[in-house]
């Protein structure tokens, strides 16, 4: 009895470890915050990054084409930089069926230190983001999601919608031929974020 | 060959391919792919959406070479009737593929990413 009492202990230590190994022990694991309806965590760590060039990207981590974009973005931007003055905030909403488990397989991505996950479930995010960049369609506003945003380094987000961005690019097939809006081009998109961080001060240099 | 499994042959392939185009193009509407592939093997896939184009025109060109085939005269003629029967099998499953072809395009063309 008493054995049998003392191997389920040992069970239970062993997947309690194993099950805080995946959220604490390996710190190249990134982790995701939370988003509430007004978006207060992501408007926070926006502004604490301002004076360093903000992306910020809008995916479904089970949407085959907004993986595609990150894995382009990663081979022609982060893969060769972890330069801070660029920080990137990546919102996954739940459009086509994601859960909470798929933002973990889906950042991996982008193994940049200076890169943030939010999980958005409610999807309120997009409706909020499409509003605030006038992402239409005719009349008809476009949810924002596989979007792909650049901000500058005044841009403050003051109001309750996200600020309007220097770029906005995406893989929407309903924002076809969209002169305002083009479609995501990684290596532009790379191109006119290295600018942008070129004119920011340099880094002081380490000893 | 025989021609009956050409024409099985070329309505098979048109639909293989029209399957495959109109597959790539439901890769952003629907998870399947992350679930069936992978995030790696997801992308992999998304990549290969450039193929759609190539896909659909193959895919009609199979079609096309499947109603030749079933409606070309036939070189030699039986007797009691029964290759004009098994023909007109063979014409009515080019159709049909034709049909699915159809739908698969017109689904690939909506969904296109």
């Amino acid at each position: 009895m008493r054995s049998s009492i003392a191997a389920q202990i040992a069970i239970a230590t062993l997947f309690g470890t194993s099950a805080c190994a995946d959220a604490t022990d390996t710190p190249a694991t990134p982790a995701y915050a939370l988003l509430d309806e007004a978006g207060t965590k992501l408007r926070e760590d926006f502004n604490r990054a301002g004076g360093s060039v903000r992306l910020l990207f809008v995916v479904d981590p089970v949407c085959a084409v907004c993986l595609r974009g990150l894995d382009d973005l990663n081979r022609a931007l982060f893969a060769s930089t972890d330069d801070p003055r660029l920080q990137t905030f990546v919102v996954h909403v739940p459009v086509i069926g994601a859960e909470a488990k798929d933002i973990l397989p889906a950042s991996r991505l982008l193994p940049n230190p200076h890169v943030r996950h939010y999980w958005n479930p409610s999807g309120a995010f997009g409706r909020q983001l499409a509003e605030a960049t006038g992402l239409r369609r005719g009349d008809e506003l476009v949810y924002a999601w596989d979007v792909w945003l650049i901000y500058g380094p005044n841009v403050t987000w003051d109001g309750a919608l996200p600020p309007r961005p220097q770029r906005l690019m995406h893989q929407l097939p309903t924002l076809q031929g969209n002169a305002e809006f083009p479609r995501l081009d990684a290596g532009a998109f790379a191109r006119e974020t290295r600018r942008l961080i070129a004119e920011l001060p340099a880094l002081p240099t380490r000893q | 060959m025989n021609e009956k499994a050409r024409v099985l042959g070329a309505a098979g392939g048109a639909l293989g391919l029209g399957g495959f185009a109109a597959a790539l193009c439901l890769c952003c509407s629907v998870p399947w792919v992350v679930a069936l592939l992978g995030v790696t093997g997801a992308v992999a896939f998304a990549r290969l959406a450039f193929l759609i184009p190539y896909a659909l025109i193959g895919s009609f060109i199979l079609l096309a070479a499947g109603f030749w085939l079933a409606n070309r005269r036939p070189v030699t003629c039986a007797e009691d009737g029964r290759a004009g029967a098994s023909r007109r099998g063979l014409q009515w499953l080019v159709w049909i593929a034709a049909a699915l072809v159809t739908a698969l395009s017109a689904v690939a063309l909506i969904l296109s990413p």
